[in-house]
């Protein structure tokens, strides 16, 4: 009897432990930049205090500098205390990699592996790892540009694998896919859109089971699946394509609205302010609070286009970047309202980020530049060099911005 | 007492003989000792494509992070005939294993890396955890394996040995060990600026004579799976000298190519016509019966058939194209063998978009060339 009491009192303790450790690990486990452009896609640090100067050849303000294995394109997620990205290797770039780094001092928690089952074709300035990986807090998904998809836990163990090439083998484009996954309501969200087999597909987050497919566009869309929540709270998955828009429920892949529309095929969209705002046409703003067949049209302003980067909002204020041309828009009637020159940019292919005001955008040479953002003017305060290529977008969590360039993933913070 | 012990042991022994019997052809030499965990490997190893399979490695892998009786080793060796898709299911499997226990176990790694009768895909991971922070050891590693049966690590070795200055003959000594077409060329063009010439062309196997005809219609982009008469009249093989093309009757042309890439530029040949498709046939003349691999690089809609069967068709256009960028597995037979390849060009305005071209090689599954009697 005392031995069984014993066992009771142990058991208890034990499943109070597993609770409380369970708890503290799904707290512990927040996402503090889960997915491209991060929380709600809104590429905002929130309270995030960012050193507007770093880099060159002082190294001021970095943190550290973790090189990596192969090259990525990709972006860096944060989950509370690991920084993840993945990068592609070897023959072909088939070698397919995921990696944690410890945030505070960048050393290299857990990697994962694989090896490319699908077309890892790319063109030179691209890479397999093009996709930013995703977390829901308790998984990773890690999804490339041959449509190998693989969910590990936080440990870095798999917990399930596709080839979404073995299971639709003319999925694929060889100049590079590159749109990133979303997780919502334990649904992990591709948008797959190419020539070949072209759909967008729901995963279920634990086992890896296709719950929906719908087949879409058959031409190269390079966009991401969006996170929007509707006034109404429901959080729906917005997609576009070259052809439409639409918005669908995660776990049965319905299509609640759909608008014919032709979108942007590189950068993605993104709510706020109970609008939804859309690379078509320059910028197109739709009314969230008017659904039933989809959000009606607010405005459109093809002064606020973006070629490749995603537009972004800040306060009243809504950017945009076409080449080396920062835009800002009024985000409630899209009157322009100034645009800045990013002198000697090159290429912009990375997302910008905001914290404090300061708008974080690099150039594929990897230079920074900084832009104060004002109602008036946005002006350059600084233009920091890291010396490597980026391509992917930061993510910022805390008072520190993580960048992923094309070797090695980088801490900047205030020293 | 006893004799109920031995008796399970017996059962449990004979169940483990009777799966390890059924499992042998796939698991050998694997001995996973747990009938939970070899079943369990089983389903890895064994792993295609879709939903029930990819839930049943989902419970299979839980199964194998708990099980205690499964070694990092056993998990490499399972690679072995094991499915593209159950390799990388096992990949995860020794990363985690190998996390918890692989450092105390380089013995054992650096044994099964250097034993060239296992997974080549295994081998190579073990290759970077092992070197991973080691550039001496990397070094003398891929010194010893410019001819490694794994292709990832011939591909690395040749690398390595390509970044010091190198004479003739160990120019020549990476050139026969070559297989991806990117250092063929790269060790052809150190060979030219040592004066030896190449021809790279033959060197990777590409085909450069052809018959062309065409064009036919493919205005709108429509005819793609269209069987034109002279595409079921060569797989007939009977072929006309004339035929109605898109706008007048076309004949049959020889062409030679004499690009080191094999390259068939079309454009230039058709004057850069679009909305149009133009069938491109050669003759193989292989020396036995065999296995090959035709590979293709094409920029515009493609099909190939091979002795009338139809082993290559992408209707993709303008999104990129290289050296490989398709590659089947065929049987060639002893003597001729029948090559059509359908090209077709959409109407695309873009300046990117206005290639018009092919380039098909014949080699074997690494990557040799197989050349036709007499090249």
């Amino acid at each position: 009897m005392r031995l069984n009491m014993h066992k009771f009192y142990k058991s208890s303790w034990f499943a109070f432990g597993l609770t409380v450790a369970t708890l503290s690990q799904q707290m512990t486990a927040k996402a503090d930049w889960p997915m491209f452009r991060g929380p709600n896609a809104g590429s905002v640090g929130i309270d995030s205090k960012l050193p507007t100067k770093f880099g060159g050849e002082a190294k001021e303000n970095i943190a550290w500098r973790t090189e990596l294995p192969g090259r990525s394109v990709g972006g860096v997620i944060v989950v509370g205390d690991q920084a993840i990205t993945t990068s592609s290797s070897g023959m072909d770039q088939r070698r397919l990699h995921l990696i944690s780094v410890n945030s505070k001092d960048g050393t290299i928690r857990w990697q994962q592996e694989f090896v490319a089952r699908g077309r890892p074709f790319c063109h030179p300035t691209s890479a397999n790892a093009a996709p930013t990986p995703a977390s829901d807090g308790k998984h990773v998904f890690a999804f490339y540009s041959s449509n190998d998809i693989a969910c590990v836990d936080l440990e870095g163990n798999l917990v399930w694998y596709r080839s979404l090439s073995t299971d639709f083998p003319k999925a694929g484009n060889d100049v590079g896919m590159s749109s990133s996954p979303v997780v919502l309501d334990g649904v992990c969200v591709v948008q797959i859109e190419c020539q070949g087999d072209s759909f967008a597909a729901g995963l279920n987050a634990e086992d890896g089971k296709v719950l929906w497919k719908l087949d879409r566009p058959k031409q190269a869309n390079w966009s991401s699946p969006t996170i929007v929540k509707m006034l109404d709270g429901q959080q729906v998955i917005v997609m576009q394509s070259s052809e439409d828009l639409l918005a669908v429920e995660p776990k049965s892949g319905k299509i609640l609205w759909k608008k014919e529309l032709r979108c942007s095929t590189i950068p993605s969209s993104f709510a706020a302010e109970g609008k939804l705002f859309v690379p078509a046409g320059g910028l197109t703003a739709f009314d969230l609070s008017s659904v039933g067949t989809g959000p009606s049209k607010l405005w459109d302003n093809n002064k606020l286009s973006s070629n490749a980067c995603s537009p972004l909002v800040v306060g009243k204020n809504v950017y945009t970047i076409s080449r080396t041309v920062l835009a800002c828009g009024d985000l409630f009637s899209g009157e322009s309202k100034w645009q800045t020159r990013l002198a000697d940019a090159k290429s912009i292919w990375s997302s910008p980020v905001v914290a404090a005001n300061n708008l974080y955008v690099f150039s594929d040479d990897g230079r920074c530049f900084v832009v104060e953002l004002g109602d008036k003017e946005g002006k350059v305060v600084a233009t920091n060099e890291l010396g490597e290529a980026v391509l992917g977008s930061p993510a910022v969590s805390g008072n520190a911005m993580y960048v992923r360039g094309v070797s090695s993933l980088w801490k900047i913070a205030e020293k | 007492m006893l004799v109920r012990l031995k008796t399970r042991t017996f059962r449990r022994a004979a169940i483990f003989a009777v799966g390890f019997s059924i499992s042998a052809t796939i698991l050998d030499p694997v001995d996973v000792r747990a009938d939970g965990s070899l079943d369990s490997i089983k389903v890895l190893q064994k792993l295609t494509s879709g939903d029930d399979s990819t839930q049943a490695a989902s419970k299979a892998i839980t199964q194998l992070s708990k099980a205690s009786d499964v070694t990092l080793i056993q998990s490499l060796t399972a690679m072995k005939g094991a499915t593209p898709v159950g390799r990388n299911w096992l990949s995860g499997l020794a990363n985690s294993l190998y996390r918890k226990s692989g450092k105390s176990q380089t013995a054992e790694l650096t044994k099964f890396m250097e034993d060239a009768s296992q997974d080549g895909e295994a081998r190579y991971l073990v290759f970077q955890w092992l070197t991973t922070n080691n550039a001496l050891l990397r070094k003398e590693l891929l010194a010893k394996m410019n001819q490694d049966s794994s292709p990832e690590l011939r591909f690395l070795a040749i690398d390595e040995a390509m970044k010091v200055k190198l004479e003739n003959k160990d120019l020549s000594v990476l050139l026969d060990a070559a297989r991806h077409p990117s250092q063929v060329v790269s060790i052809i063009e150190k060979l030219k600026e040592l004066g030896v010439t190449i021809d790279q062309s033959k060197q990777l196997g590409f085909l450069p004579d052809w018959r062309l005809i065409g064009p036919f219609d493919n205005v709108g982009t429509v005819n793609f799976d269209k069987a034109f008469q002279v595409e079921t009249d060569w797989a007939r093989g009977a072929t006309k000298d004339e035929y109605q093309g898109k706008t007048e009757a076309v004949t049959w042309k020889p062409h030679t190519t004499a690009a080191p890439d094999g390259v068939v530029d079309l454009a230039e040949l058709y004057n850069k016509e679009k909305g149009c498709i133009i069938y491109a046939a050669a003759e193989f003349d292989s020396e036995k019966d065999q296995d090959a691999e035709i590979r293709l690089g094409c920029i515009n809609g493609n099909k190939i058939w091979v002795n009338g069967k139809l082993v290559i068709s992408n209707e993709v256009y303008h999104t990129g194209t290289q050296i490989d960028q398709y590659a089947e597995p065929i049987r060639l037979k002893a003597g001729k063998n029948q090559i059509l390849v359908k090209v077709c060009q959409n109407e695309q305005k873009e300046q990117w978009a206005q290639d018009y071209k092919f380039q098909v090689r014949i080699c074997d599954a690494t990557g040799k060339a197989i050349l036709t009697e007499g090249r």
